[in-house]
């Protein structure tokens, strides 16, 4: 008796110690991503521009991430003066926590049998069973952060910046929920694990949603505020938008929430619409292997866009947000009802 | 019709992501100077100043002072002196022959006023240096053997090596490897 109690506490104690260290591995990920990313958009932009980009620092530059990190700690912290200082220090958290903790949701592959030990793990935090529901409420909190930190600096750049940006995630959240509802209703469910297992042998979303994935992608890039739609932080007439007060650490934590978020809307895209781990054509399973090449390319393909478009004016995003992304969706989800039944 | 086809099929957006796809793997415009490469000047190139030998290693400058009077920013110094071990190809050698490069604006003038083509214009145009003493190009440095033959056509890139010596920084030309630039 006892000792069957022993054993399943050591069981308990395992899974517990399980979700702990995979916790701190994918936070642990995340942190350091922005290293090669922002080395990686700073080579792309050069080789598109013609330049080479980064090369001084480390063979081909790739230390200069490192060097900027080192540059960036050591920067003066600085407050203004008239500014609500506990929301300016709040505020970049503010951006970044909700942006780390959509990952509790998100799943990498389905399980991976550990050699050896014999005992299989799940590459997700937890299967919630309202996964997309609960990635959409929490990435939107991340918008309290710009807006926030774009109050408290008290400078009307700043405030311009984080009011934009909250008519654009109202604008833009709409079109990208409804994108995924119908997603989820082919899925049948709002887990993601369901929705990728749905998607199995090319039965991907993204020939069944075409339309929703042109819509999910326009939203997504509007969400995350890169170009063609970064007007929160708009150079030509917010000099940096909400960000502009703030320096060293600080900053850093608004690009790192940035680029978080990027890695975020390309795992969506992946997951919603290009069937998550599943191999494509026919090519062999690999644990975690095609996701990240497919993750990849989605950042790259961020990336390309932001050196290749202009940036929209601000009426022209509300008109694309409001005039067509939002009826479209709501089409989309008609059309797909109308084929479900 | 055309136009809605060119909206809803974002014809606009692909085309420039394709051109920006082909920019991105085509070649860089960048010359990696100092480090790897190096831009060779043409012939016509106006650099540092280069004092001549004719054929038997005799001096052509004859010292008559001919650049210096023509020199807009009175940057040369000449020196006359009587010489007769045939180190000039007359007995008239210039014992001081100085040019304050910080005054010099690489006009040409002298390189046109002189007689016996003694000076030239050469394609050394890394003159920065530390302070102002070397900023005077005496005569001695003007009659050194230059790195780059006169001959030699420029106008391209050549592969080079930078080094930093106790002299000061200097980009080694490796004239064997030249590429067309751009």
């Amino acid at each position: 008796m006892s000792h069957e109690l022993i054993t399943m506490d050591i069981n308990t104690l395992i899974e517990v110690a399980l979700i702990i260290v995979k916790v701190i591995f994918v936070s642990l990920t995340l942190f350091a991503l922005p290293i090669p990313l922002t080395w990686m958009e700073r080579k792309v932009a050069g080789h598109i521009q013609l330049r080479l980009g980064p090369f001084r620092v480390g063979p081909h530059g790739i230390l200069q991430p490192v060097a900027d990190m080192i540059k960036l700690m050591f920067k003066e912290d600085i407050v203004p003066d008239k500014a609500d200082r506990r929301l300016f220090w709040l505020a970049p958290l503010l951006a970044m926590v909700p942006a780390f903790a959509v990952y509790a949701a998100i799943p990498f592959g389905d399980t991976v049998k550990i050699p050896f030990v014999d005992k299989e793990i799940t590459l997700y935090i937890s299967d919630m069973n309202v996964g997309i529901l609960y990635i959409l409420a929490i990435s939107g909190m991340s918008v309290y952060g710009l807006i926030l930190g774009g109050w408290a600096s008290n400078s009307k750049y700043a405030a311009m910046g984080g009011i934009r940006s909250s008519a654009q995630m109202i604008s833009y959240e709409i079109a990208l929920s409804f994108a995924c509802v119908a997603v989820v209703m082919i899925a049948n469910s709002l887990s993601l694990l369901d929705i990728v297992n749905a998607q199995k042998e090319l039965h991907w979303n993204i020939i069944y949603q075409p339309l929703g994935f042109i819509i999910f992608l326009i939203a997504a890039l509007a969400e995350i505020n890169r170009i063609p739609f970064d007007l929160p932080e708009d150079e030509g007439t917010l000099a940096a938008g909400y960000h502009v007060e703030y320096s060293a650490m600080k900053f850093s934590f608004f690009m790192l929430a940035e680029y978080v978020a990027m890695v975020t809307v390309s795992v969506l895209a992946v997951i919603l619409f290009f069937g998550g781990w599943n191999a494509p054509l026919f090519l062999p399973e690999i644990p975690i292997f095609w996701f990240v090449a497919k993750v990849a390319f989605f950042i790259y393909f961020f990336m390309w866009i932001r050196f290749t478009l202009p940036r929209y004016r601000y009426d022209q995003l509300m008109t694309i947000g409001w005039k067509i992304l939002l009826p479209l969706s709501l089409l989309n989800i008609l059309v797909t009802g109308l084929f479900l039944l | 019709m055309a136009n809605i086809f060119k909206k809803v099929f974002f014809v606009d957006f692909l085309k420039g992501l394709s051109l920006t796809l082909r920019y991105e793997v085509s070649k860089s415009i960048t010359m990696r100077y100092p480090d790897e490469e190096k831009w060779l000047p043409y012939q016509r190139f106006r650099g540092l100043h280069t004092l001549n030998r004719d054929s038997q290693g005799r001096e052509l400058c004859v010292a008559c002072e001919l650049c210096a009077k023509t020199c807009p920013t009175k940057c040369i110094t000449v020196v006359p002196m009587e010489d007769d071990k045939g180190i000039g190809i007359s007995d008239r050698i210039a014992k001081v022959y100085e040019i304050n490069l910080v005054r010099c604006m690489f006009c040409g003038l002298c390189e046109d006023a002189c007689p016996t083509t003694a000076i030239r214009m050469g394609r050394d145009y890394e003159l920065a240096c530390f302070s102002l003493d070397c900023a005077k190009a005496e005569k001695k440095r003007l009659l050194a053997p230059k790195e780059i033959p006169q001959e030699l056509d420029g106008g391209y890139v050549i592969k080079a090596r930078f080094e930093r010596t106790k002299e000061g920084l200097k980009v080694r030309p490796d004239l064997s490897k030249k590429k067309r630039w751009w």
